[in-house]
């Protein structure tokens, strides 16, 4: 009975070590995605997917999801492994992860439809599961913009409605099996909590806080209208959005209108345990805005940074923060400039980078550990620039801390691709398999 | 000897209890600096409905998981009895446990709430080991909290994916499938009704806000009476 107990308690001992070694969960994902988000990425990045607007005449025209190897140790790194059409212009524009990170939801903003693709079962080959025809006659809403998960859903954000194609729009929220379960408008003049314009652009969540910040850009008449034509139209550039708004989160109520003028783009939450701040840009204004609670625990927000010479309208279009939370990264589209901001105060950022990364930037986002930054070019069909600055790519960066080095460029108009525009990192799946693989003994077998 | 071998998987369970242990007393609730919105006070939209297939409880005898999510507030999890991080079934578990207590003293929700956890595991989890994971509460005496776990992944796996929920097989050096499962930890509320009305993850589960839920659910049952649980069979 002694060697039995012996060899008892050792293969207990080794069951509660394997159980030990079992896989962590993240709570946060690369600098800019949804909290709940899981599978961080904390290691290489093994693939890009760039949500890619079709061209007329180039290539097969279409809008398509284009798929980028990412992992230097690959014979294919810095190539094109993998293209999927979904057929059709839309203005492709962004994209966002379920929960589980297993599916990538995208969007496009002129035909408001919405492609679910699965990226789990072989991310370097995703497959277009499901396509949402329906938005606008379920929601009213035009324009599915921002992707941002939810525990089993995915919340939606629009820019415009189907009415006036103006900027009042709403927030949807889907299962993620693709059904729409509510949807809640953006506030608009709600005095009580201080007014509101209506409009939307992008969402934050701090879950600590029960807080969700949005932010506002303009509606469907504004972004698909020729920029050059735009700027000049005096009554069109009064409709942009020029506010932010706190919601209670759990009752989906908008609880605080703050006045951000000249269009607050992408909201990013500091990552930084204890942080409880976020910070935003504007486009017009080419501000830095930090919202936080004063020393009386009311949320606030302040403009503390100017990016670049606002006279000169550099459109600041979308930031990227550091895991850290002390560092950010500003694209500006007009100058086509990447600069870096010091966050380590972030009342008071101070630029200390800059550098031309191409005639025209839209997106930015970096790795965990900061050390690799990726650039898109394209930030809508018909604000592109012309002729020869209409540049197409995603150019791949290294971060030593003091300089940008490019170490890949993919052409997209060599290519045949399209205008690159929002892009999501993804990794080969860890050591695991499907439920399929576990042995097929039944339960009652061992009593 | 086939006592025997009971009485080493039962050992082996408590044994391999004592992590299990260490990882309930870590898992850790995630930061709440908020006060939960008051119940009524907001809506909980209808998401999908629950999933339906066949569960094994206790004695063994397959019924149909669709008993244990309608006719009550119904908190489900999926676990496995062996997981040990902190922010994945343990946690899952001392919330549950958290959530007994507090309804047991809620006079507007005790008797109107179960709770259901679901094995990922139908080869190690047997409904004995699921039984033994539960302790006294899976007796549920003073408030249901079933241990269910199924007869294959052949009847697993289609409930796993009604819910939505990920799970994954951890591979070994060589490539051999393992014990150990990669999922991300969701806990599902249910109305009477077996509608999913909330779904929480390990960044917002937050008891406070559970209860409250809960109550909201209660509340839109107004008007009619809330039938009180039979007692666990």
């Amino acid at each position: 009975m002694n060697t039995l107990s012996t060899r008892v308690f050792a293969t207990a001992i080794a069951v509660a070590c394997f159980c030990a070694a079992s896989a962590g969960k993240a709570l946060a994902d690369e600098t800019c995605n949804s909290p709940y988000t899981s599978r961080l990425i904390k290691g290489q990045e093994h693939y890009l997917h760039v949500w890619t607007l079709g061209v007329k005449g180039i290539g097969d025209g279409s809008d398509k999801l284009v798929t980028i190897d990412a992992d230097p140790a690959s014979k294919t790194y810095g190539k094109v492994i993998h293209t999927l059409s979904v057929g059709g212009r839309g203005e492709a524009h962004h994209m966002g992860f379920t929960d589980d990170r297993k599916y990538l939801w995208a969007g496009r903003l002129d035909d408001s439809r919405i492609f679910v693709f699965d990226v789990g079962s072989n991310p370097a080959k995703p497959r277009l599961v499901n396509t949402i025809k329906d938005f606008q006659a379920k929601t009213r809403y035009v324009g599915p913009h921002t992707f941002y998960a939810l525990p089993g859903r995915m919340m939606v954000q629009a820019l415009s409605n189907g009415k006036d194609h103006g900027g009042a729009t709403g927030i949807a929220v889907y299962g993620n099996q693709g059904k729409l379960v509510s949807t809640y408008d953006m506030p608009k003049s709600m005095k009580e909590i201080g007014g509101g314009d209506g409009y939307g652009y992008d969402i934050g969540i701090n879950p600590q806080k029960n807080a969700m910040l949005t932010s506002s850009f303009t509606g469907w008449t504004n972004y698909m209208m020729d920029l050059g034509v735009l700027i000049k139209d005096a009554n069109a550039m009064k409709n942009f959005g020029a506010t932010m708004a706190l919601w209670d989160l759990k009752a989906m109520r908008p609880s605080k209108v703050f006045d951000v003028p000249g269009a607050p783009l992408e909201i990013r939450w500091s990552l930084n345990g204890g942080d409880n701040w976020a910070i935003t840009a504007t486009a017009l204004t080419s501000k830095l805005w930090l919202v936080n609670q004063d020393a009386a625990g009311q949320w606030q927000a302040r403009d503390v940074a100017t990016i670049g010479d606002p006279a000169k309208i550099p459109l600041p279009v979308d930031i990227s923060i550091t895991a850290d939370g002390k560092g950010l990264w500003v694209n500006t589209f007009m100058d086509g400039k990447t600069r870096y901001f010091d966050l380590s105060n972030p009342e008071a950022p101070k630029q200390t980078y800059e550098k031309v990364t191409g005639k025209q930037v839209n997106m930015v986002s970096q790795s965990w550990d900061g050390k690799r930054v990726y650039i898109t070019s394209s930030l809508l069909a018909n604000w592109d620039k012309k002729s020869t600055d209409d540049e197409q790519f995603l150019r791949a960066f290294d971060w030593d801390g003091k300089e940008l080095k490019q170490v890949f460029e993919v052409d997209f108009y060599k290519l045949k691709l399209g205008r690159a525009h929002h892009m999501k990192f993804s990794a080969k799946a860890a050591a695991t398999a499907a439920l399929d693989a576990a042995p097929a003994r039944v339960a009652t077998a061992a009593r | 000897m086939k006592q025997l071998w009971r009485e080493v998987g039962c050992m082996l369970a408590l044994v391999a209890g004592m992590p299990l242990a260490q990882a309930q007393l870590q898992s850790k609730a995630p930061a709440q600096d908020f006060v939960a919105p008051a119940p009524g006070s907001y809506a909980l939209p209808p998401i999908q409905p629950a999933a339906d297939g066949w569960v094994l409880e206790g004695n063994g005898l397959p019924r149909r998981l669709s008993r244990y999510t309608h006719g009550a507030l119904t908190l489900l999890s999926f676990v496995y009895t062996y997981c040990t991080d902190p922010i994945g079934c343990p946690l899952a578990y001392a919330t549950f446990d958290t959530i007994k207590r507090r309804v047991l003293a809620d006079p507007v929700l005790r008797g109107r709430v179960r709770l259901v956890s679901l094995s990922f595991d139908p080869v190690n989890d047997t409904p004995d080991a699921m039984r033994i994971y539960g302790g006294e509460h899976a007796l549920g005496a003073d408030l249901p909290w079933h241990f269910l776990t199924t007869y294959s992944t052949r009847f697993l796996k289609p409930i796993l994916d009604d819910f939505g929920q990920d799970v994954d097989i951890e591979l070994d050096a060589k490539g051999a499938p393992t014990r150990a499962r990669a999922h991300l930890l969701k806990v599902f509320l249910l109305d009477r009704n077996g509608q999913v009305r909330e779904i929480y993850s390990s960044a917002f589960l937050h008891p406070d806000v559970i209860l409250n839920d809960m109550r909201t659910l209660a509340l839109e049952s107004t008007g009619q009476a809330l039938a009180k649980l039979p007692p666990q069979k």
